[in-house]
């Protein structure tokens, strides 16, 4: 009779368990939720030229930030192009930390490159902060030269992604609509996990930078007046070495 | 004024100062990597450095992108990881200051007094721009005295040195081998002219069989063979990738980002034309015709010929950053003393350099740093110097006094 009491007990705790995890994930996620609700986002460049800084900016709503990660995933436009040791060195100074999906090319023009992603991890130790603040170094590559007058191209750097996660809330689906993303969990890239991506009002469109691009309908007077000029210089200087020439 | 000149000149002052401020330089670019933003060190330091750490991992120093040097450069550096990573700066500040020091020898062989030979050298022992480029880390000095030592061989008359750090800096850099007509024309047996230079099948041959002598054979094997040597130990390590990166690059280098060269803005407008490689070519024929001239004009005097080769190889490159002045500039000490330039004129040409590069860094500053499209202005101030440039060379050629008696002076 005890062992049928014993068991029963037991097995009424083990549901009682299981309905406080279901609802401890309910807690969590449904914190998830909030936070992707009320966390504004924006983007701003900074500098001007071929180098500048995209300043990323996040506020997190209140809420418990204890055990919640976040991962701002940005994708580059093959115009541009981040350096990888720049990036290692400022390593130092800041505490966030980048991991590029791929390898740079630092020299190829902007029609031979390729777009990547990176992904930047505010505190890759600890959990989110309620403000994050986030400046990426980029730098332009040079455009092929424009035929139609243009003497500008305009390069689109859309708004990152904000990726949140927490260990405790598994049910990603629940959080509709928010959609579920797969991402390194770590600048290491040694494991991959599920995040949710924060969707982000409209309002925050893509940023247009303009960089400067050679006129190619001067191409004809470029040649001819380069060629023309060093051929001169070549001639010049031949003429004055032989009258000086020493035997 | 005198004096105090006089005292700062006096050999072991002057290097001894030499050196200790390239040390001081070399400890402050320390100071300031750690303490502010914008770092005194060169990128091309880290670079070296990263090819020297992927060496010492047993890999390839290829691994480091943008490394585009011999493999030898990162191998002298693995120091920099195992001791400190200040090594490198040290070896490079020793060679500046070795390059002062054959500037020196390659002065008295040439008939200078100690005093006037020792002012010639502070030019480039006590000149910024050397100092300020090795204590940032440039290995632009090693190449330096590579060459300068190769010269002061040459003058010496010890062909078997000349002709091992001549392979080793055409190893290290692919423009001395622009030195090599020059030296053979040097090299070759002197016949004397008979028939008043009138060409004659017979003088044809001739002129081909006076290539063919013992001290021109030697030069050639032993320099060849330290080359090949090198070539092929690295080529066995590294493969294709280090022909790739130490040579072939350099030689088909097309960077359409702008650069002091005239040749730039035409580059980057046909980089993707069908006339690229004909437009490619037709760059490079100025500057074969002057190498060839330069090389039959003043073989004779080695040091002012080489001094040319490297002014006009850089002057009409494709391909031009500051860092390349450096390869003649430290010959031009060697030259100086034989201009017969006042020092009103010689500083007149000194400020009109530097103004031609002051006036292509304007507009450069524009596009890069402000964003403006200031292409056609770089376009013209690119033409701009190579017009200056061949005007300073001009006036060079046409005021150098050279020393020996025997060689006349030809002029029409």
């Amino acid at each position: 009779m005890y062992f049928e009491l014993f068991s029963v007990l037991a097995f009424l705790s083990r549901c009682h368990c299981l309905t406080e995890k279901v609802e401890k994930n309910e807690n969590t996620c449904g914190l998830l939720k909030q936070l992707l609700e009320s966390t504004s986002l924006s983007v701003e460049i900074n500098k001007k030229g071929l180098h500048r800084e995209v300043v990323t900016t996040v506020e997190l709503s209140p809420g418990e930030l204890s055990g919640v990660r976040a991962l701002l995933l940005h994708r580059w436009p093959r115009g541009v192009f981040v350096d990888p040791y720049q990036l290692a060195s400022l390593r130092d100074q800041s505490d966030w930390q980048i991991l590029v999906d791929s390898a740079i090319d630092l020299e190829v023009p902007a029609h031979k490159a390729s777009g990547f992603v990176t992904y930047v991890y505010p505190t890759p130790d600890g959990p989110a902060p309620r403000l994050i603040k986030v400046t990426i170094p980029i730098h332009g590559r040079y455009h092929e030269p424009s035929f139609d007058g243009k003497t500008y191209t305009s390069v689109d750097i859309d708004a990152p992604e904000l990726l949140l996660r927490t260990e405790k809330c598994t049910q990603l689906k629940d959080l509709e609509p928010h959609t579920v993303v797969d991402a390194p969990c770590t600048p290491d890239n040694s494991s991959t996990c599920s995040w949710v991506k924060l969707q982000h009002q409209q309002d925050q469109g893509p940023v247009s930078l303009q960089f400067p691009v050679g006129d190619g309908s001067l191409v004809t007077p470029v040649c001819g007046g380069t060629l023309l000029v060093t051929m001169i210089c070549c001639a010049a200087l031949s003429k004055y070495m032989w009258k000086h020439r020493i035997i | 004024m005198e004096g105090l000149i006089s005292k700062l000149t006096e050999k072991h002052v002057l290097f001894t100062a030499s050196f200790a401020i390239r040390l001081a330089l070399v400890a402050y670019g320390d100071y300031q990597d750690r303490t502010m933003v914008v770092k005194y060190t060169d990128i091309d330091y880290h670079v070296f450095t990263d090819a020297a750490r992927f060496i010492t991992e047993g890999q390839s120093p290829y691994n480091r992108s943008t490394y585009r040097y011999t493999p030898l450069l990162a191998w002298m550096l693995t120091p920099n990881i195992y001791v400190s990573m200040v090594f490198g700066k040290m070896l490079f500040i020793v060679c500046d200051v070795l390059s002062g020091l054959l500037i020196y020898r390659i002065l008295r062989l040439r008939g200078l007094r100690s005093e006037t030979a020792r002012r010639v050298s502070s030019l480039w022992l006590l000149n910024p721009l050397p100092m300020g480029v090795s204590s940032r880390g440039n290995a632009e000095s090693i190449l330096a005295a590579l060459v300068l030592g190769t010269l002061l061989c040459m003058e010496a008359r010890h062909l078997m040195w000349a002709a091992i750090l001549y392979g080793l800096s055409v190893h290290m850099k692919i423009y001395p081998i622009t030195y090599a007509l020059p030296i053979a024309l040097m090299l070759r047996t002197q016949e004397t002219r008979s028939d008043g230079g009138r060409w004659r099948w017979r003088s044809f041959v001739g002129f081909i069989g006076s290539f063919l002598n013992q001290k021109l054979f030697l030069f050639a094997s032993v320099a060849g063979g330290v080359f090949c040597m090198l070539t092929a130990l690295f080529y066995y390590m590294y493969g294709w990738e280090f022909l790739h990166e130490t040579y072939l690059y350099h030689l088909t280098r097309r960077d359409i980002r702008h650069n002091f060269s005239p040749y730039f803005y035409m580059l980057y407008l046909t980089a993707d034309s069908r006339w690229s490689q004909w437009l490619g070519l037709a760059a490079f024929l100025p500057q074969l015709i002057l190498l060839l001239v330069a090389s039959w004009a003043f073989h004779s005097d080695l040091v002012f010929c080489c001094f040319l080769h490297t002014a006009i190889f850089v002057s009409f490159n494709k391909v031009c950053t500051s860092q390349y002045f450096l390869w003649y500039l430290c010959l031009l000490p060697l030259v100086l003393p034989h201009l017969r330039l006042s020092l009103k004129q010689g500083v007149g040409l000194l400020l009109l350099w530097f103004a031609g590069q002051g006036i292509w860094l304007g507009p450069a500053y524009f596009l890069e740093f402000e964003g403006h499209n200031t292409f056609l202005l770089i376009w013209l101030a690119g033409l701009l110097f190579l017009i200056i440039n061949s005007s300073i060379l001009i006036q060079i050629v046409a005021h150098y006094k050279p020393t020996q008696a025997p060689q006349r002076l030809k002029v029409e």
